[in-house]
């Protein structure tokens, strides 16, 4: 046993006056975190076209790094995508202010520095907030009401996708796809659906030990398991070390609907799509 | 009346966290000093893991071969430590004499019982509230030398503390972290030197490599990685480029005490995208330098990527090795570099001997007699943005790789990624970032590949590759019990076959590892230590 004992006097007062530091510098770091928002009202008071330039230089300098040129985010730094308009950490242009100046404690999100004034800040977010599309500013020359019924009749797509629980899980849940997806996106979906399938949609086979074979939608994988979900909605997890074999099927599961539905139906479908957004009951 | 009772608040609170500070600070059984002689030969007491890297030459390879290929799968949870800060750790422990020394974010350090992991004490390095970082909050691990721990810290100082009661020693302001720089690597020790580097490539910062007195913190040599005017490489920048060029140096170097020379990587030319406004070959970013031992002098450099526009650092622990090369030993440096080339080098020169990708890269037809890559044109980023393989974050990054001499193999951890690449201008601001461009995804990660792909260093050839998914970002450890360990994005830590690349054990550990393992004996039992999420594992037999 060879404890050594500190308390001689010298290095405890040394020690002590380290703590007290330390303590104070804790104490401080423990007080809630002061902002210095502009306006009592909560309100930008910098959302001119000139405030969104001026965002969006500042966006490319001070955030692209982690969030992405397109804000489009990033799954390797964990930013998020800032294009939906929708924010884990904010419900208002006032909560994204905050997340700016004060950062999200726990994540790679810092504060901004602290010297940028507050104009930049509200800048950015006038910026961020250009990035969604307000449906209301947006003139589609389908109608919404007709793509409905393209959607439950002639397009047949509650047969793979789901909106309000009403549907299958064989495809993206489309409940609120109008905020993650602009027109012109959903028209290459539904046109060129093969390019750029995401991974969580591919199709795989997996061949089993004892040779059968499951196809189905790749759910979800890691080093070690892959899981699918098959035709029947059956979901399939299996141990990679237990399996002959897996393969990725290049096609997608998605038909091109230039094939099976007019110009004009695809329009009324992607009027219909874009306006799928979160209801909220009054 | 007010102030009276704001004073007699603020003193009763500091005496709460005072009591809370002294019941659980308390000092560490006593260690043998860490000699230079110790670390020169750390090879010889494996039960230690003394520096960042394990040993000198950087092979991140534990003697320890109790835990083998053929028991691994009997590895268990003996403890885990959290760190009270939530954040990505990145840290390697270092272990003296059953004692572990774990760096926390954001600028903290605990020493804790290696066999149970019960903290002796902390210090709590003090940070301004305004840092310019890049990355996150990170700390990579400490150095030691005699009873002295040494830090780097956010805030670009280099702190020394007393290895056994967490007391600060001294504390050397390295850079002005109000222009940029910052510290997050863990220092080297050469001779009575601390040994150490510098980020904030993206704030346009000078980069350098300094050597303080391990003793009093004294600035002893400060090699720059960027020549000044008065140096013909100087010429290698257009016009006043160099000022703010980046190359800097934010990982642990390595030492070769025959050779006397120090091998450190540097970053990026900056700013990062748009090499426009730096022309030349921007010596010496992007490169190997090998400096000498007591003056810093600069003795070769090998640069990787000369001018470039992808953000490739040469950001990479230099693993050093004596190798059969043509019938010839040869003193060799291996590298595989964000550029997606794996290097063999003449440690002794600067000879460039074998180079050959080892992941997937579209930028380069290849590399010329000299080991000059030569570059597919179009490939440079443009305003509208160009698709090029690696993405930025690059087929391997700064964590580390490892060397084991038994199966002669380097083992680092890959990825097959791609990014679209745009520039921009932009002006250099001091203490702003500074790097004309950026990426975004064209795919999400989960759609390349990653792998621990195992190179042989004589002919480049990828010997084996064991896949992982998604991508990984974890250093490797290999050992004397032919075991290679390293984790995952999904949770996972796990050791392969080093011989076949065969898995033989995982367990999932509910965070990303974002870090090196490493492995120490205390009573002869062999340990196996990795962080995850901000929490340190180490696993063991059971006994």
């Amino acid at each position: 046993m060879h404890w050594t004992s500190w308390f001689d006097s010298t290095k405890a007062l040394l020690l002590t006056a380290a703590i007290c530091a330390v303590g104070v510098t804790g104490l401080w770091a423990q007080e809630p975190e002061v902002t210095d928002r502009a306006g009592a009202a909560d309100e930008n008071p910098y959302t001119t076209r000139f405030d969104v330039r001026m965002g969006e230089r500042l966006f490319l300098r001070q955030c692209s790094r982690c969030h992405g040129q397109d804000a489009g985010g990033n799954d390797e730094t964990g930013a998020p995508d800032l294009t939906t308009g929708r924010f884990a950490n904010a419900s208002s242009p006032a909560g994204v202010f905050d997340v700016i100046r004060d950062g999200v404690r726990g994540t790679a999100m810092l504060p901004i520095t602290p010297s940028t004034p507050d104009e930049n800040v509200w800048q950015l977010v006038s910026y961020v907030d250009s990035l969604s599309t307000n449906p209301a500013d947006v003139s589609l020359p389908g109608s919404a009401t007709t793509g409905r019924q393209v959607y439950a009749g002639k397009g047949d797509c509650a047969s793979c996708h789901m909106i309000n629980a009403d549907g299958s899980r064989l495809g993206p849940d489309l409940s609120r796809v109008g905020e993650r997806r602009r027109p012109a996106e959903l028209m290459a979906d539904l046109v060129s659906p093969e390019d750029e399938v995401e991974p969580r949609w591919w199709t795989v086979t997996v061949t089993q030990a004892d040779g059968t074979v499951v196809e189905g939608l790749r759910m979800d994988e890691d080093t070690f398991t892959i899981r699918l979900m098959d035709q029947d909605e059956r979901l399939w997890s299996f141990s990679k070390t237990d399996i002959r074999s897996y393969d990725r099927m290049e096609n997608s599961t998605m038909p091109n609907y230039e094939e099976t539905l007019t110009a004009g139906e695809i329009d009324d479908l992607v009027a219909y799509l874009f306006s799928l957004r979160k209801e909220i009951s009054q | 009346m007010k102030r009276f009772v704001l004073v007699v608040a603020l003193f009763a609170s500091v005496q709460l966290v005072l009591g809370q500070e002294s019941n659980s600070n308390i000092a560490t059984p006593s260690l043998t000093p860490v000699t230079w002689e110790r670390l020169v030969n750390a090879a010889d007491e494996p039960e230690n893991w003394l520096m960042y890297s394990g040993t000198l030459d950087s092979q991140r390879f534990s003697g320890l071969d109790s835990i083998h290929n053929r028991n691994v799968g009997g590895l268990e949870l003996k403890w885990a430590y959290q760190i009270p800060e939530i954040d990505r750790a990145e840290t390697t422990p270092i272990v003296v004499d059953g004692v572990m020394f774990i760096t926390e974010a954001p600028s903290n350090v605990v020493a804790v019982d290696a066999a149970t992991g019960r903290p002796f004490w902390r210090y709590n390095h003090e940070l301004p509230d305004d840092l310019r970082i890049c990355c996150g909050r990170n700390n990579r691990g400490v150095a030691i030398l005699g009873e002295t721990l040494y830090m780097s810290t956010l805030d670009a100082h280099l702190v020394g503390i007393d290895a056994r009661t967490g007391n600060l020693v001294w504390d050397s302001v390295v850079a002005d972290y109000r222009a940029g720089y910052s510290k997050t690597a863990a220092p080297l020790i050469v001779k009575d030197q601390v040994v150490t580097g510098i980020a904030g490539g993206e704030f346009g910062i000078k980069g350098f490599i300094d050597s303080y007195n391990a003793e009093d913190g004294a600035l002893l040599w400060r090699a720059d990685t960027i020549p000044g005017p008065d140096h013909p490489d100087n010429r290698t920048w257009a016009g006043d480029s160099w000022r703010t060029g980046g190359s800097a140096s934010w990982i642990t170097g390595s030492y070769d005490p025959d050779l006397d020379l120090v091998y450190w990587g540097t970053g990026n030319p900056g700013p990062d995208w748009n090499g426009d406004v730096r022309m030349g070959d921007n010596l010496y970013s992007d490169s190997a330098l090998a400096l000498n031992g007591d003056s810093g002098d600069l003795e070769w450099y090998f640069q990787f990527t000369p001018h470039d526009v992808h953000d490739w650092d040469a950001i990479q622990v230099p693993i050093l090795a004596d190798l059969e090369f043509d019938g010839e030993m040869r003193k060799v440096m291996m590298w595989a570099n964000r550029n997606a080339f794996y290097y063999t080098i003449d440690r002794e020169t600067g000879e460039f001997l074998i180079g050959k990708p080892y992941a997937n890269q579209t930028w380069a037809e290849g590399l010329d007699e000299n080991g000059r890559p030569i570059r597919v044109p179009g490939t440079s980023p443009t305003e509208e943005g160009v698709v090029v393989a690696p993405s930025i974050g690059g087929a391997t990054n700064w964590w580390s790789p490892a060397y084991s001499p038994r199966t002669e193999l380097f083992y680092v951890n890959a990825y097959d990624g791609e990014q679209k690449y745009f520039k921009r201008d932009e002006d250099y601001v001091e203490g702003e970032r500074f790097t004309g461009g950026g990426g975004e995804n064209v795919l999400p990660q989960d759609a390349y590949q990653s792998a621990i792909r195992a190179i042989d260093p004589r002919t480049g050839d990828v010997r084996w590759e064991f896949l992982l998914q998604p991508r990984a970002t974890a250093g490797v450890l290999a050992t004397a019990g032919d075991l290679v360990f390293s984790g995952g994005v999904d949770g996972y830590f796990y050791a392969l076959d080093a011989v076949s690349g065969q898995e033989l054990w995982h367990i999932q550990l509910g965070e990303r590892v974002h870090s090196a393992p490493m492995s120490y004996a205390v009573d002869g039992q062999q340990y196996v230590t990795v962080a995850a999420g901000n929490v340190v594992y180490t696993f063991g037999l059971d006994e």
